[in-house]
């Protein structure tokens, strides 16, 4: 079965920006993908630094989760997925204190935002991380704001 | 679905914030009969018969007319207690009014967040005083206090020229007004009557002024800015803002007197008005230097300034598009540092890509590496990058 945005969009009651191509069907991946300040991994190549063995996993709900929002307050990341088909959890350690959760699925679940537009996902375990930055001045890392 | 029981009271609670945030940004002009007669009566509490009142437009107006506080040196001695400057009985009056509050709530307002998590399962009900405490007092305090009261005194300081004494913010008191009040009006928490009469008195001058002086004879009070522009912290649980504005003042009063901000870092004027490579270069503060060029955009900044290109790679992921790494000039940022130029995978509204540049690690050399370390991954597992939107 095919996915197109403009499906994504219809499903969620999310809006999409006007310039992103609604029918274009939308490619389900199953290596690393990056969603603008986000990024997908999926779970295996990062297995030692974030531990989900002891987590508690939550089902996602049939509207989708939100997973987090722009800096000016709009413009979520939500992941969809039919339902019964992924769980979620942010109940665990990640070692570089990156990551906002993890997910596991049995069948393609998908990351819409509205001016990045929709990505798919193979069924698997990935975790979700946001990206960072350095500050020379502190010398510490920063999470980049979208 | 029936509401879940968290819910009327988390709603409570951010309806009570909010009010209070929207006194604490009000620009309307002040009520001065109110504040007037609010301040009368907190001087009658400490003693003293009602001031003169003289109105200014805005702080920075009220600094050449603040009466000097009388000389004085504390002492234990009835009289000595009584020539306490005004300003001095006021916060007294304030820190026993909010000491007593505390007692009654049992949570200190001042209480180390040692244990601060966001709360987020509408189907728990709540600790009271932790709804309290996370959705209004944490809230307000981050942005009326620190947010937008910090950044306006410390560009006060500036114009004073020293430190500023004992000084009362009318509506940017609210911050922990709004505290006390989300426990009374939410049922959990009754004071004493003299004292809610007292929280009555604050929470009427947060409602209807700005920044005022508390002198022997005379109280200086300011007006409310004219204009407040804000932006939400980015992350933010519970409706946090900061002063933002890329094209002018952040705060502006009636009679001129701005303050301007990048997202949240108070900033010159220039940087709003007329960011220049030559300008930045010359800025000392180096969170006014990124504001500026942020504000400039980091790509537009990399052509001006010159910067020295270290490498080049081809984005994974992201087909026809460079990641670049850059050094910026050591004598500039003081130390040695890397800049990692991008550009988004999707297209913006005007159909262009948005180079953005990241600081990396000055030790990163090769550019898929850097853009790795940004997500915590070896360049071995974002060279592996399928795709980027």
């Amino acid at each position: 079965m095919t996915v197109t945005l403009a499906d994504l969009s219809d499903r969620t009651g999310l809006a999409v920006l006007d310039h992103l191509e609604r029918e274009v069907t939308v490619p389900v991946i199953n290596g690393p993908q990056a969603q603008g300040d986000l990024i997908v991994i999926p779970h295996h190549l990062v297995a030692d630094e974030a531990l989900l063995a002891h987590t508690t996993w939550t089902e996602v709900p049939a509207e989708g989760i939100e997973l987090l929002r722009g800096a000016t307050g709009g413009n979520p990341h939500t992941l969809v997925a039919d339902p019964g088909t992924c769980q979620w959890t942010d109940d665990f350690w990640d070692s570089a204190m990156l990551a906002i959760g993890a997910l596991r699925a049995t069948a393609p679940v998908y990351l819409l935002h509205p001016e990045h537009g929709a990505t798919g996902l193979t069924p698997g375990t990935y975790l979700i991380r946001r990206q960072r930055e350095f500050d020379h001045r502190s010398r510490r890392q920063r999470i980049v704001a979208d | 679905m029936p509401p879940a029981p968290g819910e009327h009271r988390w709603r409570q609670a951010t309806e009570i914030r909010d009010e209070w945030l929207g006194w604490a940004l009000s620009t309307r002009p002040a009520d001065r009969a109110a504040a007037e007669a609010a301040i009368s009566q907190l001087y009658r509490l400490i003693g003293h018969d009602e001031p003169q009142f003289l109105w200014v437009d805005s702080p920075a107006a009220a600094m050449p007319v603040i009466p000097a506080p009388p000389r004085f040196r504390a002492g234990t001695t009835p009289a000595a207690e009584a020539h306490r400057p005004v300003a001095a009985k006021l916060a007294d009056l304030m820190t026993a009014l909010r000491g007593n509050l505390d007692d009654r709530t049992g949570r200190p307002w001042a209480r180390i967040p040692w244990r601060r998590e966001v709360w987020r399962d509408l189907r728990l009900e709540p600790d009271l005083a932790d709804l309290v405490e996370t959705a209004v007092r944490d809230s307000l305090r981050d942005t009326v206090r620190d947010s937008i009261c910090t950044p306006l005194r410390l560009a006060l300081e500036t114009i004073a020229g020293h430190a500023l004494g004992l000084a009362w913010h009318g509506q940017h008191d609210a911050y922990w007004i709004a505290h006390y009040d989300a426990w009374r009006r939410m049922g959990g928490v009754s004071f004493a009557a003299a004292d809610a009469a007292r929280l009555d008195l604050w929470a009427t001058l947060a409602r209807s002024c700005g920044w005022w002086w508390p002198g022997e004879e005379l109280c200086v009070i300011a007006e409310r800015p004219v204009s407040v522009r804000t932006e939400p912290v980015p992350g933010g649980a519970h409706g946090e803002l900061r002063l933002h504005d890329p094209h002018g003042p952040a705060v502006r009063y009636a009679d001129g007197w701005a303050v301007h901000a990048w997202h949240g870092t108070r900033v010159p004027v220039w940087v709003t008005s007329g960011p220049t490579v030559q300008r930045i270069s010359g800025e000392r503060n180096v969170e006014v230097r990124r504001c500026a060029i942020e504000r400039i955009g980091w790509d537009t900044y990399v052509d001006q300034a010159r910067l020295r290109l270290v490498a080049t790679s081809p984005d994974p992921g992201n087909p026809g598009s460079d990641l670049r790494l850059y050094d910026l000039p050591e004598e500039l940022w003081g130390l040695r540092a890397r800049l990692l130029l991008a550009v988004n995978g999707s297209l913006e509204r005007d159909g262009q890509r948005r180079r953005y540049g990241l600081s990396v690690p000055a030790d990163l050399d090769d550019p898929i590496a850097a853009a790795g370390w940004t997500y915590g991954l070896s360049g071995e597992h974002y060279a592996q990058l399928v795709r980027r939107t």
